[in-house]
């Protein structure tokens, strides 16, 4: 990965367990970057968009979220609605990772301009698989700078 | 007034008897009458048959007695003409009254009387004639001064005057027979005729009441059959929500339970790959001398932990199976139903097709005898009711004989459809046929992989569409599957919609 622009990888999951498969998968992919874990959606709002809600304070940074759906305090497609029409982060990529596998909620995901939509399979080598090739996929992907 | 269906039938069975009768009544009464003026009218006839043979005699006798005395004063013959004319007639005249009057015996000692008197009458004129011819007109006119001739007259005279006054008497009373018979007659036919008009007017307000409380009655049933379908209506929405509820329940509980099963399975996996490092580890230890802490810790990496890992693991993977079940089972119900028109032949051909492979490896045959047309209804959910069936047949069938499946459909009343799907597999023991119909269940001897959702799945998309399914099944023999759906699954996923 380009280290002169390290991407920061933000996770909101509010289940501590499948927080740490993720992490321990991306990372047997190969991944190094930073993870900033999010266990409920206030806190990753306001680490995402500042205190002052403007996403000025992620300015020139290289973002990646990864996103579920279901959260404690609110729903992933409230995350994602708010960071993808704030000006500064709206470039970021969004991966969004749930159990859910609606179609409608998949196809409102990708209306309001998530990148990637996936569902966690339930079976382990599955779940296994789908994040270790995604850590590939991190690896070799560009990502814009927040402006 | 309101008449019940009871009382109509009473009334008017009543209104006819009565209207029978008075008919009846007329007509006997008529039949009577007419008898009686018939015998009036016969005994007014005799009764001047009576008289003109009286008034007859007594014209005859009158005249023979006016050419006796005409012929005794004068002596000339041509005065004897009226008397030889009568002479004749007077006993046939006698005998027609005898005749007319046999009948009554009142008057068979008069008659007798009157014979006798005519007799002498008679003689004592042909006496005086006869004298008077041989010139001896004294003794004839003493004959005649005896009176005696006289008195057999006024006798007959007496008799036949009698006699016309009893028979004029007689017609008098006859035609007032006649009369009040007549009068009777139309009594009677005006009170009849009234009395049916009565029953006829009676009747008609029967039936017209009759018919205006059927009337009435049927715009009530009307009333309560559309409010009843309203209700229907209603409930049947309230229920398809209260359904639409539960499947989103089991949707939810079930994506719920996944997350935390995600986790079991993959730190099991996680688990598994550390130990499978330790086991490594210990098993290349093997000759690390005998400590006993050693060799348990030795144990317990090389055996206990892999075990308990693959328990666990079949367990979450059994677990994961059966969340999958309710998972689809509820997406099933929250799939959008879109009937249209289906040709069930062409579904049983796919469907049979589809597990034909399987069927052909064990000599068995599908055979379709399907009697119906299009059918309205959900093509996926069909498919897959059919395919489950046959699935089924396949995965149960009795290994000592070939498999035989029909699948049969016929029209039955009510505009529904019967789909029958028989095989000739190993059957179902009576206990269970119901409960292999529950999720999770199976019956007989579990030879084969499976999570017991199928029926219960096929259930569901049966009574989805509007329909129920129940089997018959003889243990060892086979079982027959069947299949009850609406023609046109329209109107019931319509009502459920509303």
């Amino acid at each position: 990965m380009n280290n002169a622009r390290p991407v920061t990888i933000i996770m909101v999951e509010d289940d501590e367990g499948h927080a740490r498969l993720i992490e321990k998968n991306i990372r047997r992919a190969g991944v190094a970057n930073e993870i900033v874990p999010f266990a409920n959606g206030t806190e990753a709002l306001a680490y995402l968009l500042g205190p002052d809600g403007t996403g000025l304070v992620n300015k020139g940074r290289q973002l990646l979220v990864l996103l579920d759906l279901n959260l404690p305090d609110m729903t992933g497609i409230d995350i994602l609605e708010k960071v993808k029409s704030n000006e500064h982060t709206r470039r970021s990529p969004v991966v969004v990772l749930t159990t859910t596998d609606d179609q409608r909620e998949i196809q409102r995901c990708y209306d309001l301009g998530a990148n990637v939509y996936i569902t966690k399979p339930v079976d382990y080598e599955g779940f296994s698989n789908a994040i270790k090739q995604l850590g590939l996929f991190f690896s070799v992907m560009q990502i814009p700078e927040t402006d | 007034m309101p008449i019940t269906s009871k009382t109509f039938v009473r009334s008017t069975a009543l209104l006819l008897l009565v209207g029978l009768l008075a008919l009846i009544g007329i007509v006997g009464t008529s039949i009577w009458l007419t008898d009686r003026s018939q015998v009036y009218l016969d005994e007014v006839i005799e009764a001047r048959i009576a008289r003109r043979a009286a008034v007859d005699l007594r014209a005859s006798l009158l005249d023979m007695e006016t050419g006796q005395r005409g012929y005794l004063l004068t002596l000339d013959e041509s005065y004897l003409e009226p008397y030889e004319a009568a002479r004749p007639r007077v006993l046939e005249q006698v005998e027609a009254l005898k005749r007319v009057l046999a009948p009554y015996e009142v008057a068979a000692a008069p008659l007798q009387q009157l014979e006798a008197d005519v007799t002498f009458k008679l003689a004592e004129m042909d006496e005086t004639i006869t004298q008077a011819r041989a010139n001896d007109v004294n003794a004839a006119i003493a004959r005649v001064r005896t009176d005696q001739g006289q008195e057999a007259m006024n006798g007959i005279m007496t008799f036949i005057d009698s006699l016309i006054s009893a028979v004029d008497a007689r017609l008098v009373e006859g035609v007032g027979n006649q009369r009040s018979t007549g009068e009777a007659l139309r009594i009677v036919s005006i009170v009849g005729g009234l009395i049916i008009l009565m029953v006829v007017a009676g009747a008609i307000w029967a039936v017209l009441s009759y018919t205006q409380e059927l009337a009435n009655a049927r715009r009530a049933v009307e009333e309560a059959n559309t409010s009843l379908e309203e209700r229907v209506r209603e409930r049947t929405s309230e229920l398809g929500k209260a359904n639409e509820e539960i499947q989103r329940f089991a949707y939810i509980v079930t994506h719920d339970l996944r997350a935390p099963l995600v986790n079991i399975m993959g730190f099991t996996a996680e688990l598994e790959t550390s130990v499978d490092e330790v086991k490594t580890y210990m098993e290349a230890q093997e000759t690390a001398g005998d400590d006993p802490l050693a060799s348990q810790a030795r144990i317990a990496a090389t055996e206990d932990l892999p075990e308990a890992i693959s328990f666990i693991r079949a367990a979450t993977r059994k677990m994961d199976g059966l969340i999958n079940a309710i998972l689809k089972i509820s997406r099933e119900g929250r799939r959008q139903l879109n009937p249209e028109p289906v040709e069930l032949s062409e579904i049983a051909e796919t469907s049979a097709a589809a597990v034909h492979h399987q069927v052909a490896e064990s000599e068995g045959s599908i055979e379709t005898d399907i009697r119906v047309g299009k059918l309205i209804t959900d093509r996926l959910s069909l498919e897959q009711i059919l395919g489950n069936m046959l699935d089924n047949a396949v995965k149960y069938q009795e290994p000592s004989r070939p498999l035989r499946v029909v699948i049969r459909a016929r029209h039955v009343p009510g505009n529904r459809v019967h789909i029958e799907v028989e095989d000739n597999g190993r059957g179902i023991a009576d206990a269970d046929h119901e409960r292999v119909f529950e999720l999770f269940r199976r019956s007989g001897s579990q030879t084969s992989a499976g999570e017991g959702i199928g029926l219960a799945h096929v259930r569901t998309m049966v009574r989805s569409l509007g329909g129920d399914v129940t089997l018959t099944s003889s243990l060892g023999e086979g079982t027959t599957f069947i299949i009850n759906l609406p023609r046109d699954s329209r109107a019931f996923l319509g009502r459920l919609g509303a």
